[in-house]
């Protein structure tokens, strides 16, 4: 969809994931996609250079998001929802539903 | 001309700056070594960010920086003869969404060297303050706007611009009490 802005698929999954979600971390989004990591980490690795993304490392997995310092941050994540609003429904639903609140360790369900 | 290695934060920055700019590459210093300059080093970085103004390509500012004997290493240029570090993190040369209007300029032994005005500076550590709660950021905020000339009316405008009015409100007396 966004792809020919873009000039890629990958970098394009990573951006509606990241809007949808705020976060993400690499097996999440390659998985999501049923792609393999390495472009996504390419793609990742890309946006925080250019200042778009940031990341931090929790535990051992680094966790991606938006830099709310880059300059078109609020246009781009305009365009993101606009986006979104486009995909598939059950994409769009699998995207949007994620827990992320806690969850005790040791529940059993 | 001293030797690199005696050079102050600002003779380094302008050295490298004026060296880039005599290949049309066009530079502004910004981040923490900003501060470093306008506090007369009471806070000292030794990473010397600079925003590039054109589209140079990488391949060029490396060239022209071996020049002068620094060497690149990941995303950094380093030398031998200096603790500071050169990067040129990605433009545009904006303060939150808004673009740096006013560049102040500073003449050094060394060279001329572009750089954010102090009031610039103050919000650039307030935009980290404000978006990752960087304390030591608010405290180089504070610091710049005692020790240089700085339009706290605009800081205030911009804060508020990024939606930090309350916040803004709620520092402002740290800033009084220091001046």
């Amino acid at each position: 969809m966004l792809e020919p802005l873009l000039g890629s698929t990958n970098c394009e999954r990573v951006l509606i994931f990241l809007a949808a979600r705020e976060e993400g971390y690499l097996r999440e989004i390659s998985d999501f996609f049923e792609t393999s990591p390495a472009p996504i980490l390419k793609q990742l690795e890309k946006l925080e250079n250019g200042g778009v993304l940031f990341s931090r490392l929790v535990g051992r997995t680094r966790i991606y998001g938006f830099n709310p310092r880059y300059p078109f941050l609020k246009e781009l994540k305009s365009l993101l929802d606009k986006a979104l609003t486009f995909y598939p429904e059950d994409i769009r639903a699998r995207l949007l539903e994620s827990r992320r609140r806690p969850r005790r360790k040791g529940k059993p369900l | 001309m001293k030797a690199l290695s005696e050079m102050s934060v600002g003779e380094v920055a302008a050295y490298v700056a004026e060296h880039l700019r005599q290949s049309s590459i066009n530079v502004v210093l910004t981040g923490g070594s900003c501060v470093s300059i306008y506090t007369d080093n009471r806070y000292l970085s030794y990473d010397l960010d600079f925003i590039e103004e054109g589209r140079s390509t990488r391949k060029k500012i490396a060239a022209c920086l071996r020049e002068i004997g620094f060497q690149e290493r990941d995303r950094y240029f380093t030398h031998t003869d200096t603790r500071f570090f050169v990067e040129f993190p990605s433009g545009p040369l904006a303060i939150g969404d808004e673009p740096v209007g006013n560049i102040a300029q500073l003449e050094f032994a060394t060279g001329s060297l572009r750089l954010l005005s102090a009031t610039d500076c103050v919000k650039d550590r307030l935009a980290n303050y404000y978006h990752w709660k960087d304390r030591q950021c608010l405290d180089q905020a504070i610091m710049v706007a005692t020790d240089a000339e700085v339009d706290m009316e605009e800081v205030e405008r911009w804060s508020s611009h990024e939606g930090m009015a309350e916040e803004f409100k709620r520092i402002k007396e740290l800033f009084n009490r220091a001046a």
